[in-house]
């Protein structure tokens, strides 16, 4: 694929941020009015189709993620855009209430105070409270997956309540008209689509094999259509129920460590929270729902010599890759892992290896940013020239990354994809 | 992004205290022209909230529309949804983010009856 390709889709999701604002405010722009109600009209559009546009990118499908350059980006752009609107709408009654000020201070509290007001003014502080609490959850990076997304479900919550007050308020439903009905139908497509699993595509475990301490590779066969996978992508993937087995329903992603000519697919599991934790015990025979593919991950790999570094479970894609075929890059592979017992696929990459003559595999035991690191690419032969796919623990991806700065490899020459969709 | 939530919401509820601390404090004697207008609580105004009898409070100052309603230039369901009620962003922000026209504004005194004075 053209870099030019690649920069467009990089400039989809912002061009989506800008595009709905610019046009809500050319059509809302006060422009008999000043001060602070002009601050507040300004502030309500924006923060309005902010929120709608951030709302768009939630939305979980390989399509839509492909179009914004990978999920990852998507995301974090859907994170940017929420969080510049929250602060756009909370200005929205402030400047409100300073316009007042001008009159009387106690005016102005009577802007502010929701008992003074009636229920359309409600709903927009129920929205502001509903994006505040939703927020505070995102940004607790601790708190424990479900509690973490129930919490975030407020946040959606609050896009609809902000989207009737202003309905309910406006004389003309104008950029509205187009912008309620874009948010229900991206809230609509995650909870009902995504959430609920009904646009993902039926698959059954045919087997399941343990690789590691806390890890299981399961082999996914299709009841249906076959999903088109590449080396390096992910799928979204829940377990339901089997012989033997309650799954808990949930969507998590799972990167593909192998793709089958008959469409199976086997996934790589580490056990990281309660439902991988419960998904080690699988048996075959579960049925599962897919969602995917999605990322972009090795992609790129045949455009010149390569530099592989995996930390633990990231190894994944790139067994993925080396099952797929011979390599047609000289390619050093640097794999770090915590102790033997955690050391997946290790045998199989050495018998590849040996007969790869493309592949050079390094493996080492290390706890965390291995101290070694920078020894090991000092001894990878013409490194500046290579292109770096990293895939690991983000403080291993981010010491690597440094490391990598450092040794002279350009930027645009260091690829990786942040894999926590929080 | 964590910063910024953080800010603006910190920044939120500080102004928001404020304003809450400003209005307890006692009011400045108001001016002698308008403290002899007759003065309403919203209360008050809500009490005359149907298009039969539809008061507003428009910028402190509170307005009998009834006789009005039925020669407002949209339709009267628009402004009938005021009645009752403290309704001077609507006022000032119509559609599209425009206040009423000039003359709008000339034609508010003639429907005047009082001022709003703050709850007790």
């Amino acid at each position: 694929m053209s870099a030019a390709l690649s920069a467009l889709r990089g400039l989809a999701a912002p061009g989506l941020l800008l595009a709905l604002p610019a046009a809500c405010l050319i059509w809302a722009w006060p422009v008999e009015l000043h001060g602070w109600r002009a601050v507040a009209i300004v502030s309500a559009w924006a923060g309005t189709a902010l929120l709608v546009g951030s709302t768009l990118l939630m939305v979980r499908a390989a399509r839509l993620a492909a179009l914004f350059g990978g999920l990852d980006a998507q995301y974090r752009w859907h994170h940017l855009g929420g969080t510049v609107a929250y602060a756009l709408l909370l200005a929205h009654p402030l400047a409100l209430a300073a316009a007042a000020w001008q009159e009387s201070p106690r005016l102005a509290w009577e802007v502010l105070s929701p008992w003074a007001q009636h229920w359309t003014v409600w709903l927009g502080w129920a929205a502001l409270g509903l994006l505040m609490v939703g927020l505070a959850a995102t940004f607790s990076l601790h708190l424990p997956y479900r509690r973490w997304r129930a919490l975030h479900y407020l946040a959606g919550a609050g896009v609809v309540a902000g989207l009737i007050h202003a309905w309910t308020l406006l004389a003309q439903p104008g950029p509205l008209a187009l912008l309620l009905p874009l948010a229900a139908l991206a809230l609509c497509w995650r909870l009902i689509g995504s959430d609920l699993g009904l646009a993902a595509r039926p698959y059954r475990v045919r087997s399941v094999a343990a690789r590691a301490a806390g890890m299981i590779e399961a082999v996914l066969e299709p009841c249906g259509p076959r999903m088109a996978v590449s080396p390096g992508q992910f799928v979204f993937a829940a377990f339901g129920d089997g012989p033997g087995f309650r799954g808990c329903g949930e969507f998590h992603p799972f990167t593909v460590s192998s793709i089958g000519d008959d469409g199976a697919l086997a996934v790589g599991i580490k056990a990281l929270g309660p439902c991988s934790r419960h998904v080690q015990g699988l048996t075959p025979g579960v049925a599962v729902r897919l969602e995917g593919p999605f990322g972009r991950f090795l992609a790129d790999r045949a455009d010149g010599p390569q530099f592989w570094l995996a930390g633990g479970v990231g190894i994944t894609p790139f067994i993925a890759a080396l099952r797929a075929g011979p390599l047609q890059q000289p390619t050093t592979l640097l794999y770090f892992y915590r102790s033997a017992q955690d050391a997946a696929y290790l045998e199989e990459l050495r018998s590849i290896a040996a007969a790869d003559a493309c592949l050079t595999l390094v493996a080492e035991a290390a706890a965390g940013p291995p101290p070694t690191l920078d020894v090991r690419l000092s001894e990878v032969p013409g490194l500046g020239a290579r292109q770096a796919q990293l895939c690991g623990p983000a403080a291993l991806v981010e010491a690597a990354r440094g490391a990598l700065l450092s040794h002279g490899m350009p930027a645009a020459a260091i690829h990786f994809e942040r894999f926590d969709f929080r | 992004m964590r910063a910024l939530f953080l800010v603006s919401t910190v920044l939120f509820w500080i102004v928001v205290a404020a304003a809450w601390v400003s209005a307890l404090r006692p009011l400045a004697p108001a001016p002698s022209d308008v403290s002899a207008e007759p003065r309403y609580v919203l209360a008050d105004i809500a009490q005359h909230g149907s298009v039969d009898d539809c008061w507003m409070a428009i910028d402190g100052v509170v307005y009998d529309f009834t006789a009005y309603l039925p020669e407002h230039p949209t339709s009267p369901r628009v402004m009938a949804a005021w009645c009752g009620k403290e309704a001077s962003e609507a006022y000032h922000t119509k559609t599209r983010g425009r206040p009423h026209s000039s003359y709008a504004d000339g034609l508010l005194p003639a429907w005047r009856v009082g001022v709003l004075a703050a709850e007790p």
